[in-house]
């Protein structure tokens, strides 16, 4: 089932006199994990942003659930409908892993009661212990933070989640650990997972392959 | 909820920035709150002493405007030139009082007065003339000397306490009167009897003594009270005579004193108190009494020369204290926008990462606002507390420091001078008062200080979240999150 679907979608930086997206069709479907690949600076974030609301394409059209996000509330679609990790993680690192996770089901309005229990749940899943947990981000480790990342991007069920090179900074265990969790949330939840990475790695647990270069978007596999 | 239970934590999580803010926040608090202490109570008092001397107005001939117009009557003459302000007909005090500028109106009126049928006290020590010898070519005329002083509407003493009636009841209607009870024990006076008294009254025809014609007037009063009398016999350092001695006040109404007045003739000394609804309207008060005639060579005021006396230093306290705080709060304000603009780059990233998260740019500002809110709420209950305490030691060190100045400002030379009054006419406004200035105020927290002081912090709070809001609405945070990574 296609759950996002960019038409033409092209994107130019302010006052740049080139686009870094050009003509981008792609469609995503619920229950698949997609890497896209490239090199730096072939507009791979940028496109990630895209898709992830937190900016708008200067053409085409990217949408959602056959809405147009140009016309959408884009904070509550980055609050309700995608979970994003992104590449540097962006943990609010003064608060603790828990309260990471619980404001976060706060802002997307989560009806979940006891919100704190579930927040443990979930960082139980993705292998954060009650007393890492209970640590500020600041004090964990680049594994757990990065497991704390995916545990937020969780909270608040979302249909899509974007992953911005979320192994970049992982030994091979936790990459694998953290791929395992983002293929089963995909395959076993029914998430649309789209990974952003350089890692051949990372690319074997894809169910399609994308590369982008030059601002063009196309399927390798 | 969440937005509030997240600004508690976010206090928490960056104390040192909330503890600099804070202690700005609180310097602010504090100093408001002396300030609005001191404001608020000196400005009750303020209010209340000019109720009380700005609201009474006097009616006092100007020396300088008489002296200039006996002056221009007496060009060409050579007799002695005679200065006397004119007189204000008893009918015209009255219209006087007719005025919608008015809340009440005291009309009193004496004369003095000889008696057939009683004795006065001490009258071994002689009486008192009310005019000077006359001579006209060989004819000399002998002024008469008065023993007794007959009062209309003067009752004072009774609300003060210092007479009481003993028997009897006040006098009501004309040509009633009551009498000193030693005066009564003296004379065998009862109630019910009757006392005959005879007067002068002088019309005065020209510039000099020659020209006085005088009519002898008479009163027949009937005694309806006997009053104790705990006034001081005689004033002190005053002529002791019986007509000066006090017992033999004889007090009734002011219409029966003036009863045989006639316009233009000296004689009955009439006073009239205006007060007016507000000291405000103490000019236009003026304005109406000259239109209905009131001499021009009268002036119309209040008793300033007390009221600023008085009330100076209070005023001058009240006004160093507007002026201190609102340089608090103007360099407060500047430091916390300062301050706050410095905290909001600091947490430009957090603001990214919510707003990434999906929190809606005026759910953040609301998190930043009640921050804010939380932080000068606690500093207020801390300020009002310590404010408070010290609002007392402030206010009097600062008032010593201004009656001292009003002291020495008043015993430069120029300073402190006014216009003469002459005690005959009116109730004398005093030009240089011997009123002493307020050396105490007791310091109140009452609940429009409070209120005052809770809007201002509000404000405070507000314009503080206001700087780094409308900082957060410049930021988009794929920008913040972009220059962050």
């Amino acid at each position: 089932m296609s759950i996002l679907i960019l038409k033409d979608v092209t994107y130019k930086y302010e006052g740049a006199a080139k686009d870094v997206l050009r003509g981008i069709d792609a469609t995503f479907e619920a229950g698949r994990v997609y890497t896209i690949v490239g090199k730096s600076g072939a507009g791979k974030s940028t496109l990630l942003s895209l898709i992830a609301g937190l900016d708008v394409s200067t053409g085409g059209e990217i949408l959602y659930r056959g809405t147009n996000l140009r016309t959408m509330d884009r904070d509550n679609y980055r609050a309700k409908n995608i979970g994003v990790i992104f590449q540097g993680l962006n943990l609010l690192t003064n608060a603790t892993a828990v309260e990471n996770i619980v404001l976060s089901m706060h802002i997307s309005g989560s009806k979940e009661k006891d919100k704190k229990a579930y927040a443990y749940t979930l960082l139980a899943k993705v292998g954060i212990n009650k007393e890492s947990a209970d640590r500020k981000v600041l004090k964990l480790s680049g594994g757990e933070q990065q497991r704390v990342a995916i545990a937020r991007a969780l909270s608040h069920n979302p249909d899509i989640i974007i992953a911005d090179e979320p192994t970049g900074n992982l030994d091979k265990e936790t990459e694998a650990d953290v791929l395992g969790i983002l293929t089963s949330l995909a395959h076993d939840e029914g998430k649309c997972v789209i990974i952003v990475t350089h890692s051949k790695r990372v690319t074997s647990f894809a169910d399609e392959i994308w590369g982008i270069n030059d601002g063009k978007l196309f399927r390798i596999k | 909820m969440y937005i509030i239970q997240n600004a508690f934590y976010n206090i928490l999580r960056n104390k040192g920035r909330n503890i600099l803010l804070g202690t700005i926040i609180f310097i602010i608090i504090i100093s408001t709150v002396v300030a609005l202490m001191i404001n608020n109570t000196t400005g009750s008092i303020i209010d209340d002493y000019r109720s009380r001397f700005a609201s009474e107005v006097f009616i006092t001939p100007n020396m300088e405007r008489m002296r200039e117009r006996a002056m221009a009557e007496a060009a060409g003459s050579t007799g002695r030139v005679r200065i006397s302000p004119p007189v204000i007909p008893p009918e015209q005090y009255i219209e006087f009082g007719n005025s919608e500028y008015l809340y009440d109106a005291v009309f009193k009126a004496s004369t003095a007065v000889n008696s057939g049928n009683i004795t006065a006290i001490d009258a071994e020590l002689g009486g008192q003339a009310m005019r000077g010898t006359i001579f006209s070519g060989n004819e000399v005329s002998m002024p008469t000397s008065f023993y007794f002083s007959l009062h209309g509407n003067k009752f004072e003493d009774f609300r003060e306490g210092l007479r009481d009636l003993a028997e009897g009841r006040m006098p009501e209607n004309l040509n009633e009167c009551i009498v000193s009870s030693d005066l009564a024990e003296l004379n065998g006076i009862s109630i019910g009897d009757k006392l005959s008294f005879t007067s002068e009254i002088f019309l005065r025809g020209g510039s000099s003594f020659a020209d006085t014609q005088t009519l002898e007037t008479h009163y027949e009063l009937e005694v309806v009270g006997i009053y104790y009398d705990a006034t001081d016999e005689y004033m002190q350092g005053g002529r002791h005579n019986a007509f000066t001695n006090r017992r033999n006040e004889i007090l009734t109404t002011y219409e029966t004193v003036v009863a045989p007045f006639l316009p233009g003739y000296s004689g009955i000394t009439i006073s009239a108190t205006y007060y007016v609804k507000d000291p405000d309207l103490v000019p236009l008060f003026a304005k109406e009494l000259y239109e209905k005639g009131l001499d021009s060579i009268f002036d119309v005021g209040t008793d300033e020369a007390s009221y600023n006396r008085i009330v100076g230093p209070v005023e001058g306290l009240r006004s160093v204290s507007i002026t201190f705080m609102i340089i608090v709060l103007i360099f407060g304000a500047l430091i916390i926008a300062l301050l706050s603009s410095m905290a909001i780059r600091e947490r430009k990233y957090e603001i990214g990462v919510l707003r990434a998260m999906g929190m809606k740019k005026h759910k953040v500002a609301l998190g930043l606002w009640l921050e804010m809110l939380i932080i000068t709420s606690l500093c207020l209950a801390l300020g009002l507390g310590v404010g408070t305490l010290a609002a007392q030691p402030v206010t009097n060190y600062l008032l010593a420091q201004q009656i001292q100045a009003a002291e020495a400002a008043s015993q430069m030379p120029g300073l402190g001078g006014g216009a003469m009054t002459i005690g005959s006419i009116a109730s004398t406004g005093t030009a240089v008062s011997n009123a002493k200035p307020l050396s105490e105020i007791n310091i109140m927290l009452d609940l429009k200080t409070i209120l005052q002081i809770v809007a201002i912090t509000l404000l405070l709070a507000t314009f503080a979240a206001f700087v780094a809001i409308s900082r957060i609405t410049k930021y988009e945070p794929i920008k913040i999150l972009a220059e962050r990574n």
